[in-house]
């Protein structure tokens, strides 16, 4: 189906005004010419419409697909920026060699498969222009796509610029067409550029062929991935249906093109919204059927299944009836039943339904007023999970179990997705005309790094599993506790029989890990945020040393009050638990040992360590968020370690009212923890090692042209003699590639501490990623470092070890988690900021990891 | 031992303060009575604690404290009895700036002021904002969700907007004669302006309001009493304070009875707390329910702004200084007592809490560097923040017992 067929079915109520195209891409021309150019393209305001009707004879088709997915190359364009950073060449010690040796090797396969092109490969950019201009995009493929000259080369057209994979024999070809109404066009396609296969131009052009080549095996993009509607996962008895799919990409790894696919679902619901309507009338009866219909509905993402596009369903218009009439582009006007019966052979069985209104995303440099469209209820599906559901623990493990593949799974349904590609005729042809070729699935070796030991106060513990090492700490007492003499429980009288019991149980448990808890004093307050914001004021005095909160129940008014007031009003630790938690009755042991850990946080203890080689470093974590309540402000999370053994934490959130997610305040923050490691050590660290999350696509060159320069400059200040050596790693959690170990002929998750910096990595970054946490179903996703300044000129090996020993130095988790310590506590902080306390909190507290 | 406390006079408290002092200059001295013929001398000179540096002890504190040589009380009657105005409109969220209806009025508050009475008068209504751009049902229902959960429709509380708008002109401006500056936050007033413009087109009533930011306010009257400027963030913290967010009397009805923080006549209400509690105390005023809604007041005044700004010697001078706080004390003390907890007596209950933020902070700072290794150039710094937590509880007591 042509895109225009999508625009009719929302049926669009435009404007006048709105109809009016901007003629953007004209190329200049002389004025004289440019006056009859205006006439016609208004003339030819109907004819872009009348025309498209007999799209066969033009093989639009084929052309749309190319233009539109052109579009979103060009949306996508923000991931290729990132590629001309090139860092490692400014790092001298890796320029030869980033990759580490140490540890043991391990075959890993990859979800990367290699796409091979000859040697020569070449893309051509041209230029076409049409006189008279026209201003449909549409016609313009049509009209060019009709010429012989073009019609069986590999072409992607999006109405001005043409890439071909051979070069035409003119470098300026001009080519003439007759449109249906007579009207004769001169086309000209003018060579522009050559471009070498290694040009970032050329990473988009096959990121839309193969985005051109998914459509042909008859998947739907919706949003940036494909889906397959045919096959869908039946989840009947929660009335769910899950679309398999795959996201896509190609780019260059460390010396190749390559192509990377990874397992996707889309989660539909097969309940339409007429439906769920009728079953929430008869539940709720008609009186307040509209408000309570408009409460749950609006806000929903709706799929269309004639079409396969979703909304948002901003509105519901409930004067609007499916038979009255609406105005198509060309002015003609058409009643909903028979535009569907028309369009898309659909019949209207309810003809009272109201219609759902959506508010049409506006183009890009569209002043125009919002576009909406009305469409059926009957034909839209709910999709997604709506709170209820994500909350149904039962729905939800039958989700998990479906979407959650395994290795051996996602291995399959990858092999399945190549196998088609290389099958299905269509697909094929698009590949060789482009002259590429599909090859095999990338295999590399990979290294285990050695495990780590934990170190307690008097033990040295070699943890069964780096993943959890509870059980094997249970005995052991923890580094450094302080003692809490003073300290305040506030709970409801419903609750106070659980607080005892759970006083018992911790008291015992922190007693074993030697943390000393007294007995604290216990206050009996009403059900409600008010009364136990006002108990906190008044009960809370200097000697108070934490104040634990047993709240009634999870709304978020009682944490957030509470933490509001204690972070930052009166600076006090808390501890929040909700009474639901503690009634749990056979877990209250584990529950009063993970509450005892965290408060022996807050109060500013230690809980264990790992060996640390490097004496005097300090890592940095910087983590970004927004704000929940007002969207322009930006909560940027710092925390730095203060000790050589990187156990006890400085941290600091900083509010910043920019629309970008880049940090303004590093200066700010790097002095302060400067001073304060200084202070602790009488000496600046030698070595500052910032890890940086939070980094969107595209942003790289701003991290680098912008951050970097703001913690030099600070770093550099701190000392007039010998300043610090800095290295800073960006830190993703979302990346691409996959890798699986092949074991028994069948493939499995890597072991935890996987290192790879080979061939999975980029050429002109010092990279590598690193598996440090395990996924008990499903696979696990790595985490990739990219080190985009490093004075330290430590080994890659050193590097790679020591981002390793950081992820074991979380105290919120006996166990390793997916990324260093002082990313995920920087991540706690920004996100306790940004959805509780809204303003920075308190610095007396800045010693303490009070958010844990 | 009983008699110890009454001991303890003004000069013990001096000499205490400069104990630290003398150890940093080598002398050997233990107790107060040690110091006491060091000290001597110092104690003829007029005492006047220069400001300390702000270190990273309490780092509010490097607002500049309020110079106490420029206190004058002339002038002052004039900005005392001066009335303003805070005003604050709610919308139903932001629409896109291509939208001709920018916000959606829901809710307008507005509360008559003077640092001398506190809160005189107060307004509040619903308003009923009028039909929800086609679409932006969502956007507005989102907006209004996170915020003070207004309903969008079929809220028959909300008034007419022409009518709205004619009850708060004549709330502002009963009399004839010029129309006072109306205050809202810096943040809020593009919104404000707008509703006011939107509303005045509704009701075709024509009076150009003249809308002034809280924040100049604050740096106004500051100046005019301390002629000079307070810095951005002082007046950042001061303004954006948690404490009195479920303060009885302080919510509309509504948002009360719902128990929703996002209330337009709360902002307005809590403007007005925090200049009162931070500014008028400035000015010795007595604090009165007028002012800061009291019965909450007692217990959490540990954490007023201006507490945490003074330093130590610097709050003494000034209690002594001004007979107003005296006063404020006093009507602390007297709702303290009806709650004994700690160990202080319940007359110096009230100074016990003041030190609390700063009391916390060097305990910890001790243990901090007591965990550390031993180190002379920090240790002098740790030895000045002891004294000034001593001196400054003791100093209370002192207060409290000559009071």
């Amino acid at each position: 189906m042509s895109g225009r067929a999508r625009v009719k079915a929302r049926g669009i109520a435009r404007s006048p005004s709105a109809t009016e195209v901007g003629r953007t891409q004209a190329s200049p021309l002389p004025t004289s010419i440019d006056l009859s150019n205006n006439e016609a393209s208004s003339s030819n305001g109907f004819l872009g419409t009348s025309r498209i009707s007999t799209n066969d004879k033009y093989g639009i088709s084929s052309g749309d697909a190319g233009s539109t997915s052109m579009e979103r190359g060009v949306k996508n364009k923000q991931d290729f920026m990132d590629l001309s950073i090139c860092t490692r060449e400014k790092l001298a010690h890796v320029r030869d060699c980033k990759t580490g040796s140490s540890g043991i090797p391990v075959k890993l396969v990859t979800n990367l498969f290699n796409l091979d092109f000859p040697q020569d490969w070449q893309l051509y950019q041209y230029h076409v222009t049409y006189v008279p201009d026209l201003a449909s995009r549409r016609l313009r493929i049509a009209l060019l796509y009709s010429h012989s000259e073009l019609s069986n080369k590999a072409k992607a057209f999006d109405g001005a610029i043409l890439f071909l994979s051979q070069k035409l024999e003119e470098k300026v070809t001009e080519l003439s067409s007759e449109t249906q109404r007579g009207e004769t066009i001169k086309m000209t396609i003018t060579l522009k550029r050559e471009l070498p296969s290694s040009s970032p131009v050329c990473i988009q052009v096959f990121n839309i062929i193969f985005r051109k080549i998914l459509k042909k095996l008859s998947m739907y993009q919706i949003g940036r991935n494909f889906y397959n509607p045919s096959e869908p996962v039946e989840i009947p008895q929660h009335k769910l249906s899950l679309w398999p799919g795959f996201a896509i990409s190609v780019s260059y790894f460390e010396s190749k093109l390559l192509f990377s696919a990874d397992v996707s679902y889309k989660v539909l619901r097969n309940e339409t919204v007429l439906e769920f309507m009728t079953a929430l009338c008869q539940r709720t009866g008609l009186s307040c059927f509209t408000q309570t219909c408009e409460k749950q509905l609006i806000g929903l993402i709706v799929l269309t299944r004639y079409n396969n596009r979703t909304y948002s369903i901003d509105d519901i218009d409930w004067s609007v009836k499916p038979t009255h009439t609406f105005q198509k582009r060309d002015g003609t006007e058409i009643t909903y039943v028979d535009y569907y019966k028309q369009q898309y052979d659909i019949t209207v069985s309810d003809l009272n339904q109201p219609m759902l209104v959506s508010l049409l995303k506006r183009k890009r440099n569209d002043n125009s007023e919002a576009r909406l469209a009305h469409l059926i209820p009957e034909l839209c599906f709910l999709t997604g999970l709506t709170d209820q559901a994500t909350s149904d623990f039962q729905l939800m493990k039958a989700v998990a179990e479906k979407t959650r593949l395994p290795p051996s799974g996602r291995q399959q349904r990858l092999a399945r997705l190549v196998d088609n590609i290389q099958r299905n005729s269509n697909a094929r042809f698009e590949l060789e005309t482009w002259g590429l070729h599909f090859g095999s699935q990338i295999s590399l070796t990979g290294r285990v790094v050695p495990s780590e030991k934990i170190l307690m106060q008097d033990h040295i513990c070699q943890p069964v599993s780096a993943a959890d090492w509870s059980k094997d700490v249970r005995t052991c007492k923890i580094l450094n506790a302080r003692s809490l003499n003073t300290w305040l429980i506030l709970c409801s009288d419903r609750t106070e029989y659980v607080a005892e019991s759970f006083l018992n149980c911790l008291r015992r448990v922190a007693g074993s890990m030697g943390f000393n808890v007294d007995y604290p004093k216990i206050i009996k307050v009403q059900e409600n945020p008010a009364a136990f914001v006002r108990a906190v004021q008044q009960y809370v005095d200097p000697d108070v040393q934490l104040v634990m909160c047993i709240l009634p129940s999870n709304q978020k008014t009682y944490y957030d009050s509470i933490k509001k007031y204690l972070s930052s009003d009166c600076p006090v630790p808390s501890q929040c638990v909700l009474a639901r938690t503690l009634n749990k009755q056979g877990m209250m042991m584990s529950i009063a040992t993970k509450i005892a850990m965290q408060m022996t946080c807050k109060l500013g203890g230690e809980l264990w360590a790992v060996e640390i080689p490097l004496k005097s470093l300090m890592v940095v974590g910087i983590d970004v968020c927004k704000d929940a309540l007002s969207k322009d402000v930006m909560v940027v999370g710092c925390v730095a370690s203060v000790n050589p053994g990187i156990t006890r934490w400085f941290s600091r959130c900083i509010l910043q009212r920019t629309m970008t997610d880049v940090a303004d305040c590093l200066k700010v923050f790097m002095t302060g923890a400067l001073n304060k490691w200084y202070k602790y050590n009488h000496d600046l660290p030698a070595r500052i090692i910032v890890y940086r999350a939070g980094v969107g696509d595209g942003q790289l060159k701003t991290l680098v042209e912008y951050e970097v320069p703001q913690l030099l400059s600070s770093v550099a200040e701190s000392s007039s003699n010998t300043s610090s050596r800095l290295s800073v790693i960006v830190v993703r959690k979302k990346c691409m590639p996959r890798f699986f170990t092949e074991m028994n002929r069948t493939v499995q998750n890597p072991p935890l501490g996987t290192v790879v910096d080979s061939e999975a990595t980029r050429n002109e970054w010092y990279d590598f990623y690193l598996i440090s946490q395990v996924a008990c179903r499903g696979t696990v996703s790595p985490t990739y470092y990219n080190v985009i300044y490093d004075d330290n000129g430590l080994k890659p090996d050193h590097m790679q070890r020591l981002t390793f020993k950081l992820c074991h130095l979380y105290y919120n988790w006996p166990g390793i988690v997916s990324v260093p310590a002082p990313c995920q506590y920087a991540h706690k902080l920004t996100f306790l900021v940004a959805q509780s306390i809204h303003k920075e909190p308190s610095l007396e507290l800045a010693n303490h990891l009070f958010y844990l | 031992m009983p008699n110890r406390k009454a001991s303890r006079n003004a000069y013990y408290f001096f000499v205490q303060e400069k104990i630290p002092e003398l150890r940093r200059r080598g002398l050997p001295v233990a107790r107060v009575a040690d110091a006491i013929p060091y000290c001597s001398a110092d104690w003829a000179k007029p005492v006047f604690t220069p400001l300390r540096k702000p270190g990273m002890l309490v780092p509010k504190q490097n607002v500049s404290p309020p110079d106490m040589s420029t206190l004058s009380l002339k002038g002052d009657q004039a900005l005392l009895g001066g009335i303003f105005y805070f005003l604050n409109i709610f919308s139903h969220g932001e629409l896109p700036p291509h939208c001709e209806q920018r916000f959606l009025p829901c809710e307008i508050g507005c509360v008559k002021y003077s640092l001398q009475e506190g809160i005189m008068a107060d307004f509040h209504s619903f308003i009923n904002p009028g039909e929800i751009p086609r679409g932006f049902r969502f956007h507005c229902q989102a907006a209004s969700d996170s915020s003070h959960k207004i309903p969008i429709s079929n809220f028959e509380r909300g008034h007419n907007q022409a009518t709205v708008l004619q009850n708060l002109y004549r709330f502002i401006h009963p009399n004839p004669g010029n129309w006072p500056p109306i205050y809202c936050k810096s943040d809020d007033r593009t919104r404000v302006n707008w509703c006011l413009k939107h509303m005045a087109k509704a009701s075709e009533i024509r009076q150009d309001l003249q809308l002034l930011t809280v924040e100049d306010l604050v740096v106004g009257i500051y100046q005019q009493k301390f002629l000079k400027e307070p810095s951005k963030t002082w007046i950042r913290s001061l303004l954006d304070v948690a404490m009195w967010d479920y303060s009885s009397n302080t919510r509309c009805k509504w948002h009360e009875e719902n128990d929703i923080l996002f209330c337009a006549l709360a902002v307005c209400k809590k403007i007005a707390y925090c200049i009162s509690n931070s500014l008028a105390t400035l000015f010795g005023i007595q604090l009165t329910e007028a002012h800061v809604p009291l019965q909450d007041y007692e217990a959490s005044n540990s954490v007023t702004p201006k507490m945490v700004v003074l330093d130590a010697g610097r709050y003494q001078k000034l209690r002594v200084g001004s007979s107003g706080f005296s006063h404020f004390n006093s009507a602390n003390q007297e709702q303290g007592s009806n709650t004994p907890i700690g160990d202080y007596p319940s007359r110096a209950k009230i100074s016990g809490q003041n030190s609390s933020v700063r009391g916390r902070g060097i305990t910890r700072l001790l243990e901090s560097i007591s965990n550390s290794s031993s180190n002379i150039h920090k240790f002098s710094n740790c030895d000045t923040s002891l004294s000034s937590y001593m001196s400054q509880k003791d100093g209370y007591k002192s207060f409290s017992s000559l009071s």
